[in-house]
């Protein structure tokens, strides 16, 4: 049976997502601008700004570092949040919520404030990580389990419990009771929280302001040199690829996902 | 307990000799610690055996240039690697790390935030121990060792850069203010070097001196509404489309504008201040970081660097055998001690002293 949404609630979300959605647009049309400035509306259409950043050997390997940092950052924090998501729905002690309030902190707190206290954290415990890409990961990294905490833990919640114990009572370890059913149960929220860490990492600036390595700048710090210093559209154009490999990334990950639940059924 | 546990009188003495000649270790630490050596330079190159030199410079097209005018070659010749953070602000890097730890060896600033960070600690050399090192120096004006830590080596003047189909010419600092320019006010944030620069300038020119912070305050309030931008860029993208008749601006980035055929012009304020690029050599850096710190500054303070560099973004240089670029000279523009005698450059240390209350007020007068 076929669902329907009331009218008003069906304008509001239209509304909505054309919110969201309207800077993406002013983005990439403002990289596609034939003018000299990065201006809303573009004076005429052209390449002109997407092939200067092609050709910008400082935006192609911004880009390209943030790519890696991104992937790097996904997996540790898939992993860690994973971990911390089902360590906090399966114990059950006093100050368990404060100690998921703590896992949590770090999207609280302001980036800059997050970025400066590990910076001096790295200096006064002399760990030798200050401005290097090590330091920056491990940033990274901590901004951005948060995400993954917060999906996993979502999918958790609707987990049924039971179904591991089934598992366990038959004769399962706990290992491959985990692995054979837990896991592809909580598959989607694990996979969506990778997405978030994903772009979390790729589109982070507040932590790297302070955490970058020299020569190893991050793509949303060469765009804010770049505007800081020439404000040509260049910037946009490497924003329309930015948004682009993020919304790859989306579109794969959602497609990976179906294609499983259909091998599944199969 | 066994007989080599036990402590004897002669032991314990030995002991406390021991430990008295380690507590005297730190001070001779000090006393030789690498960055304690003398270090200069002469001019000439050598053989840093590759070396690692950590700058503190601005990103963007200008690292492009910086990097293919002046540091790729100076990496070659000198054998060492050049570090390059763009990621400003400087001034909380250099403090966390304290000024034993230079965060940067050489750095390159705007002189609000440089004095800011002068008078946080015994951060830089002093502009006589650069002069010193420093062969370059030599040919430099006055005024580019006014900020008393480092040197600086390209400075542009401040001023309105204006439509010209908005009405008569602007000649006067004052005409900002005119009626015919409601609402069409460009200037910039409060963290905006150009707008420190722009209240200083107002003090002195509503006001007993430079000092007069109220008539300062006063007189902006009645220049609001204005438009509030945080780059220099982003305002010429204002003034390219109408929005903003008149603006605070810096010389060559605003003339860029007009090279680019839009009807607008500049007009340098009468008070001559001028915004500058400082280098700084940290005083703690080891020897070897402080010698390349001391041939860096030297080549950018060449006359072939400062000619490709106002070539390129329209700065004007503080060495006297350098030239201007042709726009500039072709505008009248000349570098000889008379051309130089008038610019000021504002008191910042009474800025940054009075920095939080100028920058509260400010905001709740642009309403931020």
């Amino acid at each position: 049976m076929e669902r329907k949404i009331p009218l008003p609630l069906l304008v509001l979300a239209v509304l909505g997502f054309a919110y969201m959605l309207l800077p993406i647009l002013i983005v990439v049309l403002a990289g596609l601008t034939s003018g000299e400035f990065l201006t809303f509306p573009p004076e005429g259409l052209s390449l002109r700004w997407v092939i200067a950043f092609l050709q910008s050997e400082k935006y192609l390997s911004a880009f390209f570092f943030s790519f890696r940092l991104a992937l790097m950052t996904m997996v540790v924090s898939t992993i860690l949040g994973t971990a911390a998501a089902l360590f906090l729905s399966r114990s059950r002690f006093v100050g368990r919520g404060a100690m998921r309030a703590f896992f949590l902190s770090p999207v609280v707190l302001p980036g800059v404030v997050v970025g400066f206290a590990l910076y001096a954290f790295y200096i006064s415990a002399g760990m030798g990580i200050s401005r290097t890409i090590w330091g920056l990961w491990i940033g990274h990294i901590l901004y951005s389990t948060p995400y993954v905490i917060g999906t996993v833990g979502a999918a958790l919640a609707t987990y049924d419990v039971s179904l591991e114990e089934a598992a366990r009572s038959l004769g399962a370890s706990p290992w491959r009771a985990f692995r054979k059913v837990t896991l592809p149960n909580i598959a989607q929220g694990i996979q969506a929280g990778s997405i978030f860490a994903f772009i979390v990492s790729f589109g982070q600036f507040e932590v790297s302001l302070f955490l970058s390595a020299p020569n190893s700048e991050p793509l949303p710090i060469a765009m804010y040199n770049s505007l800081r210093y020439k404000f040509d559209p260049s910037a946009a154009a490497a924003g329309i690829f930015a948004i682009t490999l993020v919304t790859a990334s989306v579109l794969l990950t959602n497609r990976l996902v179906n294609i499983r639940r259909l091998l599944d059924r199969q | 307990m066994t007989d080599k546990y036990q402590t004897t009188r002669r032991a314990l003495l030995k002991k406390g000799l021991g430990l008295g000649a380690a507590a005297a270790l730190p001070s001779s630490f000090y006393i030789n610690h690498a960055w304690a050596q003398d270090v200069t330079y002469d001019g000439g190159t050598f053989d840093a055996e590759g070396a690692t030199l950590n700058i503190g410079e601005w990103g963007g097209g200008w690292e492009e240039f910086v990097r293919k005018a002046l540091t790729d070659q100076f990496e070659k010749d000198f054998n060492c690697k050049v570090n390059w953070d763009s990621s400003f602000p400087w001034f909380p890097k250099f403090v966390t790390q304290g000024p034993k730890e230079p965060v940067f060896d050489i750095c390159n600033w705007n002189l609000p935030n440089l004095t800011q960070t002068k008078q946080a600690g015994d951060y830089f050399l002093t502009t006589d121990e650069v002069k010193a090192n420093v062969p370059n120096a030599a040919d430099c004006w006055d005024f580019a060792f006014a900020s008393g830590a480092g040197v600086t080596w390209a400075y542009m003047p401040y001023v309105y850069a204006y439509r010209t189909d908005a009405g008569d010419p602007v000649n006067s600092f004052r005409d900002f203010w005119a009626e015919r320019f409601a609402n069409k006010r460009g200037t910039y944030g409060t963290e905006n070097g150009l707008m420190h620069a722009f209240f200083m300038a107002t003090a002195k020119e509503f006001g007993k001196d430079q000092y007069d912070m109220d008539a300062a305050f006063q007189a902006l309030e009645g220049a609001m509404p204005m438009k509030i931008s945080e780059f220099t860029f982003n305002m010429l993208s204002l003034i390219e489309r109408g929005e903003v008749d008149i603006a605070v601006h810096i010389e060559g980035e605003a003339l860029s504008l007009k090279r680019k055929g839009v009807p607008m012009d500049v007009w340098q304020w009468d008070s001559h201040p001028i915004l500058t690029q400082t280098k700084t050599i940290s005083r703690y850096s080891d020897p070897m970081q402080k010698r390349l710190a001391f041939a860096l500054l030297n080549r950018t303070l060449s006359p072939e660097f400062l000619n490709a560099f106002g070539d390129e973004f329209m700065w004007r240089p503080t060495n006297s055998n350098a030239d201007i670029t042709a726009p500039l000279k072709e505008a009248g523009v000349m570098n000889t001690a008379d051309a130089t005698k008038a610019f000021w450059v504002p008191d910042w240390d009474f800025f940054v002293q009075n920095k939080q209350d100028i920058t509260e007020r400010l905001n709740s007068i642009f309403g931020l």
